[in-house]
C-alpha cells in the first residue's frame, strides 16, 4: 500500500478542484460559451456546453476529480439541471477555503461553520419561493399586459439570469412570417482572433447561425491547456457580437417560426387558460428559446389531454427525441406519436401498410436466433450427433429464420418494436413479407404502446399467443410540414402512432453534426426543469435574487455577536467542543462560504456582459447588498426588485428600458441540492489529509520516480 | 529436461521489533489510524491510482480491509482488529490505536518482555474488573424504557464518522430512523429464547438523506412493473397471499453445470425440455393458488409470461441477501429444485403493494407481523452512501449489543482518561502479595502501568486534530477539549466548556491538568468520583461490550508482538 500526504497548508485536492471548476467559467448561467475539446492523439473534437459533457471528456484520474465526476453525474442523473452551479461553486469554495486554511482556521472549524451556514441560508431563502399555483397567475396576467413589447418582440432575453425579463413572444408573432429575427451576423470567417466569442453567441436560440460553429482543426483548443484562451475573451467585444447590438437590417434568415407549430393546431384564443404552463416553461427556459417553443408545444398538448383523461398536466415519460441530422434547426417541433429512423429498405414497407390499422408485437429483447435472455448460461458440454442427415433439410438457422417468419404472419402482424437488436436476415425476410421491424426502442415507448394497443411486451417469439399482439397502430412517413424534400443521408423517418396513445416525439433538426448533443441535451435539461419545479411544487425567483439573498444572510449572520458559550450554538453542533472553536472563527468562514455566490453573481454578469469586469460586477453586488441591508428587511428588497425587473442590473446601460418582461425563475430543490452537493465535495476533499493507493498502481510506484512521494507500509 | 532449483533456506529475523524497519511502518500505520479517530477526524482516499471509484473514509473496517501490509507485524496486528471488528463492528480505530500505542510505549521500557506482559495482564484484569463493577464511574446503564439513551448511542456511532456527511438535522433523522428500524427487528411476544430480526439496508443514492425512511417487511428493486397499474393480487381465503420462494434459477439452463458433455441427438432441445419443466412448475403453482412468486435468480420470460397472464405477481433476481429475511418473513421454506414442489413449502404474505424512492419501483411485501424491516437509506454520493451504510450497520449491531448488555461507556475520551487515572490510583497502592503474584518490583509495576496509563490517554487525545489543547479533571478524570485560538491560560475553567462525552459542565473547579503535559502525571487522591448528574441531552455514549472487547483484544494482541522473538520467512 501507498500513502501520500496531501494536506498541507495548501491543499492539493483543493487545488486540483478549483483547477477543473475554472474549465466551467463560461458555461454559467444563461449565456453559455461553447467549448471545443480536441482529443490531441486522434484529433477529434467535440462540441460542449454543459458541465456534464467536460466533465466527461475530461481525462480524471486524481481521487479528488473522480470524485467531482461522480458528483457531477449523481446531479446530472437525479436532477439534469443545475450541474454548471455545482461545478463552479466546487471550485469557489475551494479557492476560499485554502484562503481560509492559510490564516490558520481548523479543518473542524470550516467543516462546521460552512455547513451550517449552507443550512441556514437555504431556510433563509425559502421566502423567495413562490408556488406554481401563484407564478400562472402572475405570468399570465403578466402575459397580457399589452403593447408594452410590441416592437421589441425580437429582443429575445437571453440574458434572462441576471435580467429577468424574457420578451414574451406574443402568439400573434408566432404565427407572423414577415417577421424577422435579427441573428448575430458575424462569422468566424471575418474575425478569426475571436473565435472564442463566435462560440459566446447564443447558439441555443434559433439556430440559424449554426455554421458559425463549424470547426477548424487547428483553431480548436484543448481545454486544459487552454482555458485562458477562454478567459480572454473580452465582454464589451462580445457585445458587438450580441443581437441586441445587430441592427434588424443585417438580418439575412427568413423566420420559420411558423413551423413551429408542426402538426399541432394553431394559437388558442386564449393565451392564458392553455399557456399557463408554457409561460413556466419560459420562465424556466433561462433564454434557451428554441428548446421553450418545443416544451410549449408538448404542454399544450399534455394539457388538452390531462382536460379529458385526468392524467397529470405534465409528463416527462411521455416524452422522447428523435435527432434528425440536415434540416435547419427551424424545422424543430413537436409531434404525437413516436418518430424514429428506419433504413431506406424498411421505408419502403411503409407504402403496403400505410393508413391501415396494424397488428403490433412488442419484444423486449434482441430479435436474433442466438439472443437469450438476461441470466441464461449456455451449456458448454452438450453436443449434438446428427444421425440420418438428410441433404434437402436447409441449414439450422434458415429453419429458425422461417418458423419465426411464420409465427409473425400467422398471427397477422405488421410491426414489430424491439428493444434490442434485430437480425439482419431476418429483417430482410420481414421487408419481404411487408412485416416492419424497428429495433433500439426504447422501453417508455414500448409501455406508451403495450398500454394503448394492448400488446404485451414478449422476449421470444416463441411466446407469442393471441393476447401479446396488440391492434390498432398506425405508420406513416414522416413529411416536413412544408413538403420541403429531406436530405438526410441513409435515413428515413417515419411516424408510428396509434388512437390515444399519449406518447409525443420532440423531432431535433439541426444541420451541424456537432450541436445534435447539444441541442438534445438543452431540450432534456428545460423538460427535467418543468418536470422538477411542477414536482415541487414551486420555484425560486430567478435572476440571482436567490444568491443575493444568501449573501445578505451571510452578512447578518457574521454581524451576530460572537457567544462561545451560546448555548444554542453548541446544541447545532452536537459536539460542544467542536462547536466552541467553531463560533469562534465564523468571522472568517462565512465570508469565504459569501465569496462562492458573490463570484457565481459576478461570472454569471460578466457571461452575460452585464458587466464589464467581476470586479464590476462585484461592485454592483455590493451596491444591491448595501440597499438591502438599508432597507430593513433584505427579502422584501429582493422581492421589489424582482417584480420590478431591476434586480442586478446596472443604472444604465442598453438594458435600462426593455420594458414589461417576463420573470425568470429558478428550480428549487435542484438549485440547492447543487449547492449541498457542491460543498459536502469539497468539504469531503478539504477533510481528507491522505491518499491510498491500492492494488497493483503501488509497485509501479515504489519503482516510480516519484516514490519519494508515498511512503509504504 | 525440467530443471531443479535449490530450495532458498528460511529467512531467520530475531527481535523483530527493534528493526528500524518495523517501527517506521508501525508508527506509519498508528497515524494513519489516529489521523482518522473521531467525528472531527481526517479521512483517506482509498484508490487505485488509475482512476474509477475512489472511496473516501475514516473507518476502519474499511482502511484495514484494503491495506496490504508487507510486515508480519503489522499483518497480525490488523488482522486481530478485523477480527474485532467483524464480531463488534464497532471501535475497530480504538483498539488499532490503543494496540499500537501500547506496543511502542512497552516495547522501549527496561523490563523483560515476560514481566512487561504478565503485569499488562495484571492491568487489564483491574480495568475489566472495574468496568464490570457498579461502582464503575465511566459507564452509564441504558434504560430500554426510554429512547433517550439509545438515541445518544445511535447519534455517537453516525458523528464520529465525518465522511458521512450529515448535517445536524440530517443526524437527527437518521438516528431516529436507525432506532425506529431496530425496534421493527426486536420481537413483540417474546418466548424462552428470543432472536432478534433483521434490517435490510435497501441503496437509494443519489436522494437526500432526510428522504432514507424505514418499512416494515421486504423490498426487492423491480425495474419491470409499471407503478401506473395497480397491483392485483390473488388471495387465499383467509386473506392471505400465498408466496412461493425459490432459491434456484429458473431461466431455463439450469440443466448439468459439472463436468463431462451430454450428447444429443439433433431435432431434441435441451431448452425446449427444461422450458416445459418449468411450465410444469408454474401450472402447479396456479393450481396451488399461488399468488406471489419470487426468485433469487432469473425466472425465464416464458413462465413469467405465463404466470403473469394466470395473475401471478412474479419477481425475480431477488438476490441472495433477502433469501434468509424473506424465508424467515414469510415463514416458506426457499425452494432448491424445479423438480419437486412440496405445497409445504409456502408462505404467506399480508399485502404486496408497489413503492417508489427515487427514481427506483419496488415491491413492498408486507408480513403480518414480523421482526423483518427495510431501511431505505439516501445519500447524496456514492462514496458518501458507502461511508453511511457502514455507519448503520454499525449504529443497528451496536443496538443489538447493547440490548443483550443494557450498559454504555462514556465516549468523547472520557472512558479512557477516568480509567487511566483509576488504574493509575490502584498502581500506587497495589499490595505486596499481588507483586509477589506477578513476580515483579514495584518500580516495574509502576513503569508498566504508566507506559498503560499513557497509551490510553493518547487514544484520548487522538480525537483531537487541529491545533488545542487537551485537559483532564482531577476529580472525575474526564477529558476536556480546549480549541485553538485561546491563549494558554493558567485558569482552565476560563476555557473549557463540557467534557468530551458532554455530561459534566464548568461548573465547580474541578481542578484541570494537561493531559499530555511536561509535569508528567499527577496521580488523583483517591478514587475517580462518579458524576452525580448521569442524565444529560447529548450524551456521547459507546457501545460497552465493543470498548471492553477492543481493550482486550488491543492488549493481547499487544503483548502477542511484544514477545516475537523471532520473524521465520520461507523465501521460496
Amino acid at each position: 500500500m501507498a500513502f501520500r500526504d496531501v494536506n498541507a497548508r495548501r491543499h492539493i485536492g483543493l487545488q486540483q478542484l478549483s483547477s477543473l471548476a475554472v474549465a466551467g467559467r463560461t458555461l454559467l448561467g444563461p449565456m453559455k460559451s461553447c467549448k471545443f475539446i480536441v482529443d490531441e492523439s486522434t484529433n477529434q473534437s467535440t462540441l460542449i456546453c454543459s458541465a456534464v459533457r467536460l466533465i466527461e471528456s475530461l481525462d480524471l484520474t486524481t481521487a479528488a476529480g473522480q470524485l467531482l465526476n461522480e458528483t457531477i453525474q449523481a446531479q446530472n442523473k437525479e436532477f439534469k439541471t443545475g450541474m454548471s452551479t455545482l461545478l463552479f461553486l466546487a471550485g469557489a469554495w475551494s479557492n476560499a477555503i485554502v484562503e481560509c486554511l492559510q490564516q490558520n482556521v481548523p479543518v473542524s472549524a470550516i467543516v462546521s461553520v460552512m455547513t451550517e451556514g449552507l443550512n441556514s441560508c437555504c431556510e433563509r431563502v425559502q421566502c423567495l419561493q413562490i408556488a406554481i399555483h401563484d407564478v400562472n397567475k402572475e405570468l399570465c396576467s403578466s402575459s397580457v399586459k399589452p403593447n408594452a413589447f410590441k416592437n421589441k418582440t425580437h429582443q429575445i432575453g437571453c440574458d434572462s439570469l441576471l435580467n429577468p425579463q424574457i420578451s414574451l413572444y406574443p402568439q400573434k408573432d408566432i404565427s407572423a412570417p414577415e417577421e424577422v429575427i435579427p441573428i448575430n451576423s458575424c462569422s468566424r470567417q471575418e474575425n478569426d482572433c475571436n473565435f472564442n466569442e463566435d462560440l459566446v453567441s447564443p447558439l441555443a436560440s434559433f439556430g440559424s447561425i449554426a455554421s458559425l460553429v463549424k470547426p477548424a482543426g487547428d483553431r480548436s483548443t484543448s481545454v486544459i491547456s487552454g482555458s485562458d484562451v477562454f478567459a480572454s475573451s473580452c465582454n464589451k467585444q462580445k457585445l458587438t457580437h450580441s443581437r441586441y447590438f445587430s441592427t434588424l437590417g443585417t438580418c439575412n434568415f427568413s423566420n420559420h417560426q411558423s413551423s413551429f407549430q408542426g402538426y399541432l393546431s394553431g394559437p388558442s384564443a386564449d393565451p392564458c387558460e392553455c399557456y399557463g404552463l408554457g409561460h413556466l416553461a419560459m420562465a424556466l427556459s433561462h433564454g434557451n428559446q428554441a428548446s421553450t417553443k418545443l416544451l410549449q408545444s408538448i404542454v399544450k398538448y399534455q394539457q388538452e389531454r390531462a382536460e379529458y383523461s385526468g392524467s397529470s398536466q405534465f409528463n416527462i415519460a411521455e416524452i422522447v427525441t428523435c435527432c434528425l441530422l440536415g434540416l435547419p434547426e427551424s424545422y424543430s417541433h413537436v409531434s404525437p406519436g413516436f418518430v424514429t429512423l428506419v433504413s431506406p429498405e424498411q421505408a419502403t414497407v411503409i407504402k403496403y401498410i400505410e393508413d391501415k390499422p396494424l397488428r403490433i408485437l412488442l419484444m423486449d429483447g434482441d430479435l436474433s436466433e442466438q439472443y437469450r435472455h438476461l441470466g441464461f448460461n449456455r451449456p458448454c458440454n452438450v453436443r449434438t450427433i446428427l444421425e440420418h442427415p438428410r441433404l434437402q433439410e436447409g441449414r439450422e438457422g434458415d429453419l429458425w429464420l422461417s418458423s419465426m417468419l411464420d409465427i409473425l404472419i400467422s398471427f397477422e402482424v405488421n410491426l414489430v418494436l424491439v428493444k434490442g437488436n434485430v437480425c439482419e436476415n431476418l429483417m430482410e425476410r420481414c421487408i419481404a413479407n411487408s412485416v416492419l421491424v424497428i429495433g433500439s426502442v426504447s422501453r417508455d415507448v414500448l409501455c406508451a404502446f403495450g398500454e394503448v394497443t394492448s400488446a404485451q411486451p414478449v422476449t421470444y417469439l416463441t411466446q407469442v399467443n393471441a393476447g401479446c399482439v396488440g391492434s390498432g397502430a398506425q405508420v406513416e412517413l414522416w413529411k416536413v410540414c412544408d413538403g420541403r424534400a429531406m436530405d438526410l443521408g441513409e435515413l428515413v423517418p417515419v411516424r408510428i402512432k396509434a388512437r390515444g396513445i399519449p406518447l409525443l416525439t420532440a423531432v431535433l433538426t439541426t444541420t451541424v453534426a456537432s450541436k445534435m448533443q447539444l441541442i438534445e441535451d438543452q431540450f432534456w435539461t428545460l423538460a427535467y426543469r418543468l418536470h422538477h419545479a411542477l414536482n415541487d411544487k414551486k420555484v425560486f425567483l430567478g435572476g440571482g435574487a436567490v444568491e443575493l439573498l444568501c449573501l445578505s444572510h451571510i452578512q447578518t449572520l457574521a454581524e451576530q455577536p460572537l457567544e462561545p458559550a451560546n448555548k444554542n450554538a453548541m446544541k447545532a453542533f452536537h459536539i460542544p467542543w467542536l462547536a466552541a472553536s467553531a463560533t469562534e472563527y465564523k468571522s472568517v468562514v462565512l465570508p469565504a462560504l459569501a465569496s462562492g455566490w458573490k463570484q457565481y453573481l459576478s461570472v454569471v454578469m460578466c457571461n452575460t456582459a452585464k458587466a464589464a469586469s467581476e470586479l464590476e460586477a462585484c461592485t454592483l453586488v455590493d451596491h444591491h447588498l448595501k440597499k438591502a441591508a438599508d432597507c430593513g428587511s433584505p427579502s422584501a428588497y429582493i422581492w421589489k426588485e424582482f417584480r420590478r425587473g431591476d434586480l442586478l442590473r446596472g443604472g444604465s446601460g442598453p438594458f435600462a428600458d426593455h420594458g414589461v418582461g417576463l420573470n425568470v425563475y429558478d428550480n428549487v430543490t435542484a438549485k440547492t441540492e447543487a449547492w449541498r452537493r457542491a460543498l459536502d465535495l469539497v468539504l469531503l476533499v478539504l477533510q481528507t489529509d491522505a491518499e491510498i493507493i491500492t492494488g497493483p498502481k503501488r509497485n509501479q510506484l515504489l519503482k516510480s520516480q516519484v516514490s519519494s512521494e508515498f511512503m509504504f507500509l | 529436461m525440467s530443471r531443479l532449483e535449490a530450495k532458498k533456506p528460511p529467512l531467520f529475523i530475531s527481535e523483530p521489533l527493534t528493526k528500524d524497519k518495523v517501527s517506521h511502518s508501525l508508527s506509519l500505520l498508528s497515524g494513519i489510524l489516529r489521523s482518522c479517530y473521531g467525528p472531527a477526524g481526517r479521512l483517506k482516499h482509498l484508490h487505485n491510482g488509475v482512476g474509477g471509484y475512489v472511496c473516501t473514509t475514516s473507518q476502519s473496517s474499511a482502511i484495514l480491509s484494503s491495506l496490504s501490509v508487507s510486515h508480519p507485524v503489522l499483518s497480525v496486528l490488523a488482522a486481530s482488529v478485523q477480527n474485532h471488528i467483524s464480531r463488534f463492528s464497532d471501535c475497530g480505530l480504538f483498539t488499532a490505536i490503543l494496540c499500537c500505542s501500547l506496543i511502542e510505549n512497552l516495547k522501549s521500557l527496561n523490563v523483560a518482555s515476560c514481566t512487561v506482559i504478565k503485569i499488562s495482564k495484571h492491568l487489564l484484569g483491574l480495568c475489566m474488573d472495574y468496568l464490570k463493577s457498579e461502582a464503575c464511574g465511566c459507564r452509564v446503564a441504558v434504560d430500554f424504557s426510554s429512547v433517550e439513551n439509545l438515541l445518544c448511542l445511535v447519534r455517537s456511532v453516525l458523528t464520529s464518522k465525518p465522511a458521512c456527511m450529515l448535517n445536524k438535522s440530517e443526524v437527527d433523522h437518521l438516528t431516529m430512523v436507525i432506532l425506529k428500524a431496530f425496534m421493527f427487528t426486536v420481537p413483540c411476544h417474546v418466548e424462552t429464547d428470543a432472536v432478534l430480526g433483521k434490517c435490510v439496508i435497501v441503496p437509494v443514492k443519489g436522494g437526500r438523506v432526510a428522504d432514507s425512511t424505514v418499512l416494515p417487511g421486504l423490498l426487492i428493486e423491480t425495474p419491470e412493473i409499471q407503478l401506473v397499474k395497480p397491483l392485483t393480487v390473488k388471495k387465499t381465503c383467509s386473506s392471505m397471499i400465498k408466496i412461493a420462494v425459490f432459491c434456484v434459477s429458473m431461466s431455463g439452463d439450469c440443466f448439468n453445470h459439472e463436468e463431462g458433455t451430454i450428447t444429443v441427438h439433433q431435432g431434441i432441445s435441451l431448452e425446449m425440455s427444461e422450458l416445459d419443466q418449468l411450465l410444469t412448475v408454474g401450472k402447479q403453482l396456479v393450481n396451488d393458488e399461488v399468488g406471489l412468486v419470487v426468485c433469487q435468480k432469473v425466472i425465464h420470460p416464458s413462465l413469467k409470461h405465463y404466470l403473469k397472464e394466470n395473475h401471478v405477481i412474479v419477481v425475480d433476481r431477488a438476490g441472495l441477501s433477502l433469501m434468509e429475511p424473506l424465508s424467515r418473513m414469510t415463514g416458506s421454506k426457499p425452494i432448491a429444485s424445479i423438480h419437486l414442489l412440496s405445497p409445504s413449502c409456502y408462505g404467506s404474505l399480508k399485502d404486496v403493494c408497489l413503492e417508489s424512492f427515487a427514481s427506483k419501483h419496488f415491491v413492498h411485501l408486507i408480513p403480518k407481523e414480523t421482526v423483518i424491516c427495510s431501511l431505505i437509506l439516501c445519500n447524496r454520493n456514492e462514496t458518501a452512501w458507502d461511508e453511511l451504510k457502514r455507519a448503520c450497520e454499525t449504529a443497528e449491531h451496536v443496538l443489538q449489543l447493547t440490548i443483550k448488555e443494557p450498559l454504555a461507556l462514556l465516549g468523547g475520551g472520557c472512558t479512557e482518561t477516568h480509567l487511566a487515572s483509576y488504574v493509575r490510583h490502584k498502581s500506587v497502592s497495589l499490595s505486596t502479595s499481588s507483586l509477589k503474584d506477578i513476580d515483579c518490583s514495584q518500580a516495574q509495576y509502576q513503569l508498566v502501568a504508566d507506559g498503560f496509563c499513557r497509551a490510553l490517554e493518547s487514544v484520548a487525545c487522538s480525537l483531537k486534530h487541529d491545533d488545542g489543547e487537551v485537559l483532564t479533571d482531577m476529580v472525575y478524570g474526564h477529558c476536556w477539549f480546549v480549541p485553538s485560538g485561546f491563549p494558554s491560560v493558567s485558569n482552565w475553567s476560563d476555557v473549557v466548556s463540557k467534557c468530551g462525552c458532554g455530561i459534566n459542565g464548568n461548573t465547580e473547579n474541578l481542578n484541570w491538568r494537561l493531559l499530555q503535559g511536561q509535569f508528567g502525571s499527577s496521580v488523583i487522591q483517591g478514587c475517580p468520583k462518579v458524576p452525580s448528574v448521569k442524565v444529560a441531552d447529548f450524551l456521547t455514549l459507546d457501545c460497552f461490550a465493543a470498548k471492553c472487547s477492543g481493550l482486550q483484544v488491543a492488549l493481547e494482541t499487544a503483548n502477542l508482538i511484544l514477545d516475537l522473538s523471532y520473524v521465520i520467512e520461507d523465501q521460496n
